[in-house]
């Protein structure tokens, strides 16, 4: 096999206590009943690892919502796998923080939606962002890797300078900036989200000044969001390349997002070994090589760095899965972003329209 | 940031180990954003980094296992290398 999972996202629920407006999650979530048990995620941290797999991120929904979360940490790690948590931090005490160090975490990605309290609030939909912060002091005094991830977007862009001064004084050694992805329920919030041309381009220039004065102290994780830029994102860095997610109920998935496209029929983990659906199921060959590709990709140099961009934005812009993501500017849809963006840019200084917010599963 | 001192003592920082389940072969440092391949004698300069010996120490055991003639060679290589890794936040100063 050419390909192998060098990473696993669980999905260990989709229970979450915060209500993202920009929420990545799929629309039509699983309930707690269908969740997958600690011994079936046992076993299927135990197959990625022989698949391959160096690293195991746990995501949701909120992890810290599932009891059992300090013995899925120990069952990545006896499987040889590298931990993430990536959570709101919310249900984290001291207590529970030691049990999942001493259990094997080797990192934490604490999400924050703002700087601010009042916004970071506003864009949770729940009044989280102090007991964020308290979070961050408890991983502060712990000699573990710790990434802040704040998620930008329209609102908060134009203050990416306290973004960094926030992160710099968090302890935290890296910070992800995250542009929204828009999918899922960010899709359907998208025109309060996108940012202005303008915020991005200014955006670009205080990121580089910041990396570099603070090298070797906090590294900044921070790319041009897609929408803006010239060439489609590797997305998952190709179909079936290199990552596979498991949603809470077990079902194997290329991305989060794949769900969406119609006609893909994905399996469970409980009924196939992960090797067979990795290596033999149509749905994870589906657009892995090159053979689905549409002319301007197939005859394209750039196809094997960004592999036509991503699945699930061509099917959400365009109705067609298998046409070139139109952020690229080679597509031959190119013209419903560039709309879409001329919209946002001129429209953008009369007020945000107003969002809506997802409720829980 | 500024020059690492010749007697600095550094170590791997908190989410950086070396790889205990894939295939040997690999020879894969794992940290928070994925795994490093190592290629050369990076991984002994990174296991000699154990938080206890200083830099000075550390270029001077790892000159010994190479003829001496690339003393030099191995003093301005290995500066520069740690360098790198604490830039990206793999090595920390203790």
């Amino acid at each position: 096999m050419k390909y192998r999972p060098q990473a696993l996202i669980a999905e260990v629920t989709h229970r979450c206590p915060l209500h993202c407006v920009y929420c990545s999650n799929p629309l039509v979530m699983q309930h707690r009943s269908d969740e997958l048990s600690t011994g079936e995620w046992s076993s299927i941290f135990g197959q990625a690892a022989d698949l391959g797999a160096l690293q195991l991120h746990l995501t949701g929904g909120e992890p810290l919502a599932r009891a059992d979360l300090t013995e899925l940490v120990r069952a990545g790690r006896s499987a040889g796998l590298y931990v993430n948590l990536i959570s709101s931090g919310v249900g984290l005490d001291e207590r529970r923080l030691d049990g999942l160090i001493e259990a094997g975490l080797d990192h934490i990605q604490l999400s924050f939606q703002d700087t601010e309290e009042a916004p970071a609030n506003e864009f949770a939909g729940a009044r989280s962002h102090a007991l964020k912060l308290r979070v961050a002091g408890m991983i502060r005094q712990r000699r573990i890797a710790f990434t802040v991830n704040l998620v930008v977007h329209r609102r908060n862009l134009g203050r990416i300078e306290d973004v960094i001064a926030f992160a710099e004084g968090s302890g935290a050694q890296r910070l992800e900036i995250a542009h929204v992805q828009y999918y899922g329920w960010a899709f359907r919030n998208r025109e309060a989200l996108l940012p202005t041309r303008e915020q991005v381009q200014r955006s670009i220039e205080v990121v580089e000044a910041a990396r570099d004065r603070l090298k070797g102290r906090l590294r900044i994780d921070f790319v041009l969001p897609d929408y803006y830029a010239k060439y489609p994102k590797p997305c998952m860095n190709g179909w079936g390349h290199q990552q596979m997610l498991i949603d809470p109920a077990g079902r194997v998935l290329p991305c989060h997002a794949a769900p969406i496209i119609p006609g893909l029929e994905f399996h469970s983990a409980r009924e196939r070994l992960l090797r067979w659906i990795w290596e033999d199921s149509p749905v994870f060959s589906r657009f892995r090589d090159e053979a689905w590709m549409p002319d301007t990709c197939r005859t394209c140099d750039r196809r094997a760095r960004d592999f036509g961009g991503c699945r699930c934005q061509a099917f959400l812009l365009t109705g067609n899965a298998s046409a070139t993501d139109p952020v690229c500017i080679l597509a031959p849809s190119h013209s419903i972003v560039e709309d879409t963006l001329q919209r946002i840019n001129s429209s953008a200084d009369s007020g945000s329209p107003g969002w809506v917010y997802r409720l829980d599963p | 940031m500024s020059e690492l001192t010749r007697n600095c003592v550094l170590r791997l920082a908190p989410g950086c180990r070396f790889s205990t389940a894939a295939d040997p072969q690999d020879n894969l440092l794992l940290i928070p954003e994925g795994a490093l391949r190592l290629k050369g004698p990076s991984r002994a300069i990174l296991e000699l980094c154990n938080g206890e010996r200083p830099l000075d120490e550390l270029v001077q055991e790892l000159a010994r296992r190479y003829p001496p003639e690339q003393a030099a060679r191995i003093e301005s290589e290995t500066h520069a290398f740690v360098a790198q890794m604490r830039d990206r936040g793999i090595l920390e100063v203790v």
